[in-house]
């Protein structure tokens, strides 16, 4: 085999300088961020406790793939569970951590075999695997989180007493973010950075905040992007979250806010808004607690309330009045909502606090759609972004 | 494959032997059993060290309790045991798959990628086949994955035959081009209709049916017939014979009238076919269905499950069952002792690393060196830039 060394260096160098370009700047500095001060979170209420050991359940929790302490969707039902715990007096529950696609319904089992009363599943992904471990285990509570039983679904069959879903509304965590964006942007040029446009809940985040972003302006550009369809680089590599944001500042240097939707990837996301000094927005928890090193740009987060729902079902376990189907938290039951602005609660003027309570208040009554106009929250197919 | 100018030699021996039995031994059992010891102890001094941080002191019975719930999450009943071997038969058709690259001087990182298409064409065949009874839609449907997994195999050996383009290089860029096919496709044309998230339709005849206990579905009896059959293939018959010599020294290979190019695009298309059949074992047998993201490391494992087994269908069957009982065992050493399920990553990491570095081993262990380091280890090193077919 005839070898050309010359074109194979050729071609390393253009690679090599393509790094380099990318990594030489990533993008301008903005200046918008603040030092926090001495802004504290909020303290969350202590619950009204049970004696400890006033209740002999055992709880287990079973992760996505990812980490326990990824400061998201698994750490904050992990520390419903905890929190649920002491509610009812029952011991500190256990976890496992799912490491690949196939060991869902086995680590379930893990727990089953056990005797664990209250299993809680943390994904969509895993609505099969809890479905077939609660048809098959009456006696066992299951908890999923994030799992919807649709009617003609896979998940239907449901109707089981010993399976509850909490499932969130996105749309509307991600309308009131886009209001907050549309509101502070001064280009006039928000982005949404979600794991992968193949997941429902990421795909409707990013819809509800275009459409929110939208009912204040109406000319902002709001630019949808997805980082990939593998999960592990969706959902669990904040080095590509990073460099993924610096490459799109580059590209799109008006953007002022940036609203991340991908987990623990979302992470690297903020810490390149970071570095731009531009607004973050972050997802699922109020982000400007659960990661510091990037709070000083972080105007506030899209929060499902995950802590709150998993302890409740918890809590309705331990009293004897097992939830079961779906249960939603929404505008309605304040089951979602924006995270306090901290540093930033001066730039939230009096009008735009009103336009997020009337959206808030329009949705809990129903008279606002966060998937309206643009129609385009999940509908069964990857969603391509703008 | 010129049958006629292969050596008339005894076949079982490696054509590179020049070690003795005494070697061979040492290299297939002693180094990987010692280097397993090794980690177990460095784990366990892991453990300790990091147990003032959740548990207010030092536990020194900490890695006692792990190891003994991780022993009893993979063995310890009859139920444990099949999840075991449920576990282990990705890791040992990948690891075969791997195994018989190195075999032939060849480094297939694309273990992961083969594993995907052959995933997702099992689960398109198994939905299209639902009407069809299982003794029709089972045979269909492994059939497309073994198929797929060979064709993606096909193409970095074709590359590398071809135009010398290293499978290194190729075959990792190919994994990624699965992951993104396996996405458009699961999420488009081949989208269930009455599902909640991009997944295909659920499979229902070309399932694995389950033989025994749990989870002892069909795909277990796969592997347990692949090892011998692959045994016998490397060291029994002629295309084995040339695979070794190919892998050994293409030169000579072709001096003696082999085609090298054409055993390389052979045994790539049949790593393909390995890492595509553990591909078809998970999907059929395990999940059923296969999400647009599908969330696995059996092609890096494969890896490093082919490096502890020597490349020898033997060791990589125990090495696979070893990193299996670990997958199967982690459940219940997280609930019984808390400890997180990286420390099986840190386990296979540090088996790894003494494994690479096994002066390391023959040190602590006083072991002699068997004069020659292991082939695939070599294969690593040598065959990267090292050059093309002849």
């Amino acid at each position: 085999m005839r070898k050309h060394p010359g074109v194979a260096f050729m071609a390393i160098l253009a690679a090599l300088t393509l790094v380099l370009a990318a990594c030489q700047s990533s993008g301008p500095d903005l200046g918008l961020c603040r030092p926090i001060g001495d802004a504290k979170a909020p303290e969350t209420p202590a619950p009204t406790a049970a004696a400890p050991g006033s209740s002999d359940l055992k709880i287990g929790l079973v992760t996505d793939v990812g980490t326990l302490d990824d400061r998201n969707f698994n750490q904050y039902s992990w520390e419903g569970a905890l929190r649920g715990a002491e509610i009812i007096g029952a011991a500190e529950p256990s976890n496992i951590v799912t490491t690949a696609s196939s060991d869902y319904a086995a680590n379930i089992q893990s727990f089953v075999d056990q005797d664990y009363n209250i299993i809680v599943t943390v994904g969509f992904a895993l609505g099969e695997a809890t479905l077939a471990a609660a048809t098959a285990n009456p006696d066992v509570h299951f908890i999923g989180v994030d799992q919807f039983q649709a009617g003609d679904d896979f998940l239907a069959g449901a109707g089981l007493a010993n399976y509850e879903s909490l499932i969130f509304s996105e749309a509307q965590a991600g309308y009131l973010a886009g209001i907050v964006a549309a509101s502070l942007s001064k280009s006039g040029e928000v982005a949404a950075i979600g794991g992968s446009g193949t997941i429902p809940p990421v795909v409707n985040y990013a819809r509800g905040y275009e459409n929110g972003a939208k009912s204040v302006n109406p000319d902002v550009k709001v630019h949808i992007k997805y980082i990939s369809d593998d999960l592990g680089v969706a959902f669990n590599d904040p080095t590509t979250g990073k460099s993924f944001t610096d490459q799109f500042r580059q590209q799109n240097a008006k953007v002022d806010v940036i609203f991340q939707v991908a987990g623990k990837t979302g992470n690297g996301v903020l810490q390149s808004v970071e570095e731009g000094k531009i607004y973050g927005i972050g997802v699922d928890v109020d982000q400007w607690a659960s990661t510091p090193e990037s709070a000083e740009c972080i105007v506030t987060s899209a929060e499902k309330k995950l802590t709150l729902a998993v302890s409740d079902g918890i809590a309705a376990v331990g009293g004897g009045s097992p939830r079961a189907g779906n249960v939603s938290y929404s505008a309605t039951n304040d089951g979602i909502g924006l995270a306090p602005f901290y540093q930033f609660a001066d730039l939230i003027t009096d009008d735009i606090q009103s336009k997020i309570d009337a959206a808030f208040d329009g949705m809990a009554a129903g008279s606002v759609d966060p998937c309206k106009p643009s129609g385009l929250c999940y509908a069964g197919t990857a969603d391509p972004g703008t | 494959m010129t049958d006629a100018t292969a050596p008339e030699t005894d076949r079982s021996t490696p054509p590179a032997a020049t070690r003795g039995r005494g070697g061979e031994i040492l290299d297939l059992v002693l180094l990987p059993s010692a280097a397993i010891l090794l980690a177990l102890v460095v784990g366990a001094v892991i453990m300790i060290l990091s147990s003032p941080l959740t548990r207010g002191g030092f536990n020194l019975a900490l890695p006692w309790t792990a190891y003994v719930a991780l022993v009893q999450g993979s063995f310890g009943s009859f139920d444990a045991i099949v999840s075991t071997m449920s576990a282990a038969t990705p890791l040992v058709l990948a690891g075969l798959a791997v195994g018989i690259g190195f075999k032939a001087g060849v480094f297939n990182i694309g273990a992961q990628g083969q594993f995907l298409m052959a995933g997702l064409a099992a689960a398109a065949m198994g939905v299209a086949t639902a009407g069809l009874p299982p003794v029709a839609a089972i045979p269909l449907a492994v059939g497309a994955g073994l198929l797929a997994g060979a064709a993606y195999g096909f193409v970095p050996g074709f590359l590398k035959a071809t135009t010398g383009a290293h499978e290194v290089v190729t075959t990792i860029m190919l994994n990624y081009v699965a992951i993104q096919f396996l996405a458009w496709a699961v999420s488009g044309p081949l989208r269930g209709e009455n599902v909640t998230f991009a997944r295909t339709e659920t499979i229902t005849t070309a399932v694995l049916p389950v033989l025994f206990g749990r989870d002892g579905h069909l795909g277990i009896a796969f592997a347990a017939i692949a090892v011998p059959l692959l045994a016998w293939l490397l060291f029994r018959s002629t295309l084995g014979f040339e695979i070794r010599t190919v892998g050994a020294n293409p030169h000579a290979a072709r001096y003696a009238g082999m085609r090298p190019r054409a055993i390389l695009i052979l045994t790539m298309s049949l790593s393909g076919m390995l890492a595509g059949l553990a591909g078809v074992a998970e999907i059929l047998g395990k999940v059923h269905h296969i999400p647009a993201a599908y969330s696995t490391t059996v092609g890096f494992d494969a890896i490093a499950v082919a490096l502890l087994g020597r490349s020898h269908p033997v060791g990589i069957l125990f090495a696979g069952i070893l990193f299996g009982a670990m997958r199967a065992g982690s459940g219940l050493m997280q609930i019984q002792a808390g400890i997180p399920v990286q420390m099986i990553n840190v386990l296979q990491a540090v088996i790894l690393f003494f494994l690479a570095a096994d002066l390391i081993v023959r040190a602590v262990f006083r072991l002699r060196s068997s004069g020659e380091s292991a082939s695939e280890l070599q294969t690593i090193s040598a065959s990267y830039g090292g050059g093309g077919t002849a």
